[in-house]
């Protein structure tokens, strides 16, 4: 008989204490609960859904707090079976939002006088607190140490949501803020290919990336390296190349690499798969994809000419208004831009960086009670909640949360077999309303990524599926149908990508592909925006495109009509 | 012993050279080369001010004055004040070395013959590579070799005003040297001066060039005392459209500097620019938009004893600053517009 306590999970469905979906005292609430889509389907794990809808919750309330928007308090979050839940927090009288905008007022300005200082300064806080969490060697920490770097984490993760969200709520409300005026002056809206030219043609963060790694395809040629790439499968390019010297010089460069920009997953929103420092696989597979394509870095070349084009478009937009408005329209016009650049960078620098370290913290102290045999191997964490995780690490050795990470882990895997459904409605209450209570919020962040627009269904082109306009262009080839990023190393060049959504860490995929099929986006999502600066076409809100679409199908997409073709059915 | 270049002509001279020269002095280079003339001179490089540091020795002594001093240096104003004292006596104290000197002196002296005048006026002006508050010192009417070269050397002390340490121990900058060059150009001699607006200040209208002027120097105008004369010439068709006022005062040079007077009466109501001047002006102006792509404000000054158009010089191009007002009010019509987006 060992004297190890189990511990036994009152409930084992309690992952998120306090903001578990509850049905009765939710929809008294509020009317309306939407599924988040883009980044909790498939399902989270319980680890990674307890910090999202924590702080993501958070970092809502406290960017529209901060900004001091007239009409909305930010969304209110709920976990349901691995799923995020959101609805919006709407400011409830009319004497509130006028005081609210008198504030507003105050609290935007930086936004509209300095926003590159503004972002930086921000940016620069958060990456300080980074660098402050890696100083600690996981491996020789004491278990008060892990436990310690792993509140710290958790603590940079709730300032890493509140300096997006304030951003973000501020970034977007410029955005459309232009985008308005663009209706009225120049009767476009960010649909319109004029509009995406406009605002296409700038580099960003994550398309650096990009291109070192092309740069990496090219010096492995001229190491020699190519054929031992292309004759790899994907997951053993590393060891292939780790055999020979040549391919251990080359290697050690690259890992120094992704030790500066590999501190993110392949999925963005989820903290169980293995970062690229961890493991390589998934830039080497977009080396090797660069080395199948061959030539030169597309990107650069096309942002020549889409910065040319938009040099254009801007005097040809500006010599259409009057010269009293050319201040505030010019002022507006750059912060609109920099909205795509900042949508990018800020999944790169926030998102990406932040879970990547809670993946790393997490992991220190999975391998540390994997040792003491309170969990069966590290990867368990992440079906351990924090409130479990500091009761146990300062002594793992007098626990036993096995039998809570078999009973999760069952869920889990529950979760991931049935779909959560995409909106949660009180009765009596239908999609229609659901979607005016979030046009009511006015919230920017609303508007932009989860509503976007409707697509015009137009019976005379005889399309199978309509979407909107994220990036123009029109494209024809096989489609590749991805439901999840495991899948990417399966694209193949000059495919048509059909996805739920994308992330960040998609983006060498854009390179080489035609086109890109999204059930759900918007004008700043990230499909669109890197569509642009690719000059690739991009239709979004096709809602069914991955049910609909079959992988091999040759389909023909026309992004500024809006139409989306299969051409063998 | 070589001493490097450190004395420039301004026609060497361009945006390029900012740290080289300092600010004042690459602008000067840099109009001359987008085709406005600008008294003739000569700059005195950063590394003019070092060579003087290094060979009087008085590099090290000031070094050592400073790296000996406490903690509480930074925050009390009293030692600052003792320091400034302290080096400049140091530096008033210590005789200019003849190859500093001699290289001053005998580029004045070409000036000087170029205009067949012995004593040519000039005027000794600081051009500081970073702008620092305190450090502006700038001399008119300046006549002959030694008192040119005495004049720089003051230039160069002005960087050891109080404010000018107080300045670089708050930016954490080196406190014991400052990058600074010294521009020595030729007196204007003004008939009439004034500034040249590219974009009208108070609507934003870019059609138009606004010019202002009074006769004698320019502080008049930049000063805002009088009522000048206003000239609006349209871009395109080159129109002036006048609007002379009665100028009872003007600025005018005296033996060792400027001083107020009462504008002769018969030139009271007269206009200061003839038309070729004002339409030489603009042409200049519009160039110079064109180059830098933002409406300019900038300074000009009619010359007594040249021939037009030699006679039409320039002392200061920059980007027009109301555009810092109109941005405010830029701002605040955005911000105006995002409080209505939240309105249903």
């Amino acid at each position: 008989m060992s004297n190890v306590t189990v511990v036994q999970p009152v409930k084992a469905t309690v992952t998120v204490p306090g903001l578990e979906f509850d049905e009765k005292a939710d929809l008294e609430q509020s009317p309306a609960w939407f599924l988040d889509g883009t980044h909790s389907v498939p399902p989270w794990t319980p680890l990674f859904g307890w910090f999202w809808i924590n702080f993501c919750r958070h970092g809502m309330q406290y960017g529209a707090e901060k900004l001091s928007l007239p009409t909305v308090k930010g969304w209110d979050w709920r976990f349901k079976n691995g799923g995020g839940y959101l609805t919006v927090l709407l400011v409830k009288s009319e004497a509130e939002q006028r005081q609210r905008e008198v504030r507003f007022r105050e609290a935007i300005r930086p936004f509209v006088e300095d926003y590159d200082s503004l972002w930086r300064s921000q940016l620069d806080e958060v990456l300080g607190l980074y660098e402050d969490l890696k100083t600690l060697d996981l491996d020789k920490a004491s278990n008060i140490d892990l436990l310690d770097n792993f509140e710290r984490t958790i603590n940079v993760c709730r300032r890493m949501w509140e300096v997006h969200m304030y951003m973000m709520y501020g970034t977007f409300t410029a955005y459309i803020l232009f985008e308005n005026m663009c209706r009225n002056l120049l009767s476009i809206d960010d649909t319109h290919p004029l509009f995406h030219t406009l605002i296409t043609g700038f580099d960003n963060k994550v398309l650096q990336v990009d291109k070192r790694i092309w740069e990496f395809s090219r010096k492995a040629s001229q190491m020699g390296l190519a054929d031992v790439i292309l004759a790899s499968d994907g997951k053993d390019i590393a060891s292939r190349l780790d055999a020979s010297p040549n391919g251990r010089a080359f290697m050690e460069e690259f890992r120094a690499f992704l030790n500066e920009d590999g501190w993110r997953m392949q999925r963005m929103s989820e903290m169980n798969l293995p970062t690229w420092i961890e493991d390589p696989t998934p830039p080497l597979v977009n080396l090797k994809q660069f080395l199948l394509k061959g030539g030169g870095f597309n990107l650069e070349q096309e942002r020549a000419k889409l910065t040319r084009e938009r040099e254009v478009a801007e005097r040809d937009v500006l010599g259409k208004i009057t010269p009293d408005q050319k201040g505030w329209f010019t002022t507006l016009l750059r912060l609109a831009q920099k909205s795509g650049v900042f949508s990018e960078e800020h999944d790169h620098y926030l998102d990406l960086y932040t879970h990547a370290l809670m993946r790393r913290s997490a992991l220190g102290i999975g391998r540390r009670l994997a040792a003491a045999g309170t969990i069966a191997s590290a990867e368990d964490i992440f079906f351990v909640v924090p409130e479990e995780i500091r009761k146990v690490t300062i002594n793992p050795d007098q626990f036993d949360l096995k039998p809570v990470v078999v009973e999760r882990r069952a869920e889990w895997e529950a979760w991931c077999r049935t779909p959560n459904p995409p909106v949660i409605l009180r009765d009596g209450f239908d999609m229609d309303q659901a979607m005016a209570m979030l046009v009511k919020s006015n919230d920017p962040i609303a508007l932009k990524v989860v509503v976007g627009s409707m697509p015009v269904v137009r019976p005379e082109l005889k399309a199978d599926l309509h979407g909107t306009c994220g990036s123009p262009g029109v494209a024809e080839g096989l489609a590749r149908v991805i439901v999840s990023e495991d899948q990417l190393a399966e694209v193949q060049p000059g495919e048509i990508l059909v996805a739920a959504t994308t992330s960040p860490s998609w983006t060498p995929l854009f390179s080489f592909i035609k086109g890109v099929v999204v059930d759900r986006g918007a004008s700043l999502s990230h499909a669109a925006i890197v569509g642009r600066e690719y000059g690739i076409p991009v239709l979004m809100n096709v809602f069914v495109g991955t049910q609909q679409i079959k992988t091999g199908q040759r389909i023909r997409l026309d992004a500024n009509l809006g139409a989306l073709f299969i051409l063998d059915k | 012993m070589t001493v490097n270049k450190w004395i420039y002509g301004l026609d060497e001279l361009g945006q390029e050279h900012l740290e080289l020269v300092g600010r004042k002095c690459a602008n000067l280079g840099e109009m001359t080369k987008l085709g406005m003339r600008v008294p003739p001179g000569f700059a005195i490089s950063v590394d003019g001010f070092e060579t003087y540091m290094r060979e009087t020795g008085l590099g090290a002594r000031i070094e050592a004055y400073f790296s000996a001093q406490g903690e509480d240096f930074k925050k009390n104003i009293q030692k600052q004040m003792d320091a400034s004292r302290a080096v400049k006596a140091m530096m008033a104290e210590t005789p200019l070395p003849n190859i500093i000197g001699d290289a001053i002196e005998s580029n004045y002296e070409a000036l000087c013959t170029k205009y067949g005048d012995r004593e040519l006026p000039v005027a000794v002006r600081s051009s500081g590579a970073v702008s620092m508050p305190g450090q502006m010192e700038t001399y008119l009417h300046v006549r002959g070799p030694s008192e040119v070269a005495r004049r720089v050397v003051e230039v160069w002390q002005s960087t050891f005003n109080t404010r000018a340490i107080a300045f670089r121990l708050e930016k954490g900058m080196p406190v014991d040297k400052a990058p600074i060059g010294v521009a020595v150009i030729r007196m204007v001699n003004a008939k009439s001066a004034g500034v040249v607006l590219t974009v009208a200040p108070t609507t934003g209208d870019t059609d138009h060039v606004v010019i202002e002027g009074n006769w004698g120097l320019g502080e008049s105008v930049v000063s805002g005392e009088i009522t000048p004369d206003n000239f609006i010439v349209n871009k395109a068709s080159l129109t002036i459209e006048r609007k002379v006022s009665r100028k009872a005062k003007w600025v005018i040079s005296t033996g060792n500097g400027t001083a107020k007077a009462d504008v002769p009466l018969d030139l009271q109501e007269a206009p200061c620019l003839e038309d070729h001047e004002i339409h030489e002006l603009v042409r200049i102006a519009l160039n110079v938009e064109k180059h830098f792509g933002v409406p300019q404000d900038m300074e000009w000054v009619v010359d007594r004893d040249l021939p037009f158009p030699e006679s039409v010089i320039w002392v200061q191009a920059r980007p027009a600053k109301f555009t810092a007002k109109r941005k405010e009010a830029d701002a605040d019509y955005i911000v105006d517009q995002m409080a209505r987006l939240f309105r249903h």
